[in-house]
């Protein structure tokens, strides 16, 4: 179970530790079932195991605590950042008793039971409300109402090391390494994520959760730093795909699963085949044994895949995967031009619908 | 005589025994109700377990 050993070293905090010192001048509470939790308020990325939220009585959400990246559900949890972000917590908190910290606006309210399809599944057969399970039925719900944007709901928690910011994970937001865009904004190691597109942010929870509600066809980004006590405004320009995560240890229904991973053709393969420079033909590098059993498709590792339903550009992907994990609806089939062994053929690709509990 | 594994064993547990924990709540509404109460800020975990 994902998380297990550090819920064990929060729950079994001993009074006397560094953290349970901090931890005895909060109300401390875990809650296990989802059932009567209210999403709209505690909204986060629902395939984190573990989460946790500093606030008050009055429901004022002072910071997050919590979060993963794609290769592990533990890289940025810390029993010392969770200290440090604690004790921030109660400076907060003491300024929000004396009037000093302005009321936000509640979020809206919503609870499992109002989402017809998670209680049709779920409460209705008595089965567990697990967290993933209710991103993933806001997303159906969402496909079914025609409002769900892959680019957001699907890649959901944008990954801060593709921008190039690498945490000195036990001090918090201290930066321990800065690459590619954030360091061309002039981000730099020892700078103390302060500020995300001008929302203070105390925790990686908190970035993550901010940086998820950035438009995903933004050019910019705006992270403030505290560089020697003073802030610091960086302008970050964002790459192209700068949203883009690995899916796979998602549990996604709309999330088309294909069977095959391919990788990007580059511009000298592209004008040897004769192919477009600004197309997303790429390389199928591994075939899942799924898909001869469920008679996904017929692509071979090294097969080029130059087109999808006659497509062979897209203002987003990169690979034929990604165009059609972005265009395709879970189920839906769809048809390949394929260069194989120099020639080109055409093959149809039926896509799934990942069934876990549904 | 005791086996030296089962006397570390026997010695971690009553150690264990005497640690203080941290009282955790299980309610949310009770947990708002108590920092009300005590003008405590609230810690709350969300532990997906299935």
């Amino acid at each position: 179970m994902e998380g297990r050993v550090f819920d064990a070293q929060v729950v079994l905090s001993p009074k006397d530790s560094p953290l349970g010192k901090v931890l005895s001048e909060y109300v401390c509470a875990r809650v296990t079932r989802m059932d009567d939790v209210d999403v709209g308020l505690f909204d986060r990325d629902w395939n984190n195991a573990i989460y946790f939220f500093v606030l008050n009585a009055d429901e004022q959400i002072y910071m997050r605590y919590g979060g993963r990246e794609a290769q592990s559900p533990d890289t940025y949890n810390s029993v010392e950042s969770m200290r440090i972000a604690l004790e921030q917590g109660l400076v907060l908190h003491r300024k929000y008793l004396q009037g000093e910290l302005p009321k936000q606006e509640r979020p809206k309210s919503m609870f499992p039971r109002e989402m017809p399809l998670l209680v049709e599944r779920t409460f209705a057969r008595r089965q567990c409300v697990e967290c993933h399970l209710i991103g993933d039925f806001q997303n159906i719900q969402r496909e079914r109402d025609g409002v769900l944007d892959k680019l957001t709901h699907l890649y959901r928690s944008p990954d801060i090391k593709t921008i190039g910011i690498g945490l000195d994970v036990p001090n918090g937001l201290v930066v321990k390494e800065a690459t590619g865009a954030v360091a061309a904004a002039g981000m730099r190691p020892g700078d103390r994520i302060a500020g995300w597109n001008g929302v203070p942010v105390w925790t990686f929870g908190d970035v993550q959760y901010r940086y998820d509600k950035v438009d995903r066809r933004a050019k910019s980004l705006e992270i403030t730093v505290d560089r020697e006590g003073r802030p610091v405004v960086l302008t970050v320009a964002l790459p192209i795909r700068w949203w883009w995560t690995d899916l796979r240890f998602r549990q996604s229904s709309v999330d088309p699963r294909l069977d095959f991973e391919d990788r990007p053709l580059t511009g000298d393969e592209k004008q040897k085949l004769g192919l477009k420079p600004d197309g997303f033909a790429s390389q199928v590098k591994q075939v899942s044994g799924f898909a001869k059993i469920r008679g996904t498709h017929d692509l071979r590792i090294g097969d080029v895949i130059v087109a999808v339903n006659g497509m062979d550009s897209d203002e987003f992907a990169h690979t034929a995967e990604l165009f059609l994990k972005l265009h395709t609806r879970a189920g839906e089939s769809a048809k390949l031009e394929v260069i194989r062994d120099g020639k080109r053929i055409t093959m149809p690709l039926k896509t799934y619908v990942l069934s876990f509990r549904k | 005589m005791m086996r030296p594994i089962a006397l570390i064993a026997l010695l971690s547990q009553a150690a264990f025994a005497q640690t203080q924990f941290i009282t955790w709540n299980t309610s949310y509404r009770e947990a708002l109700r108590e920092a009300a109460a005590t003008k405590k800020p609230i810690f709350l975990e969300f532990r997906c377990e299935a």
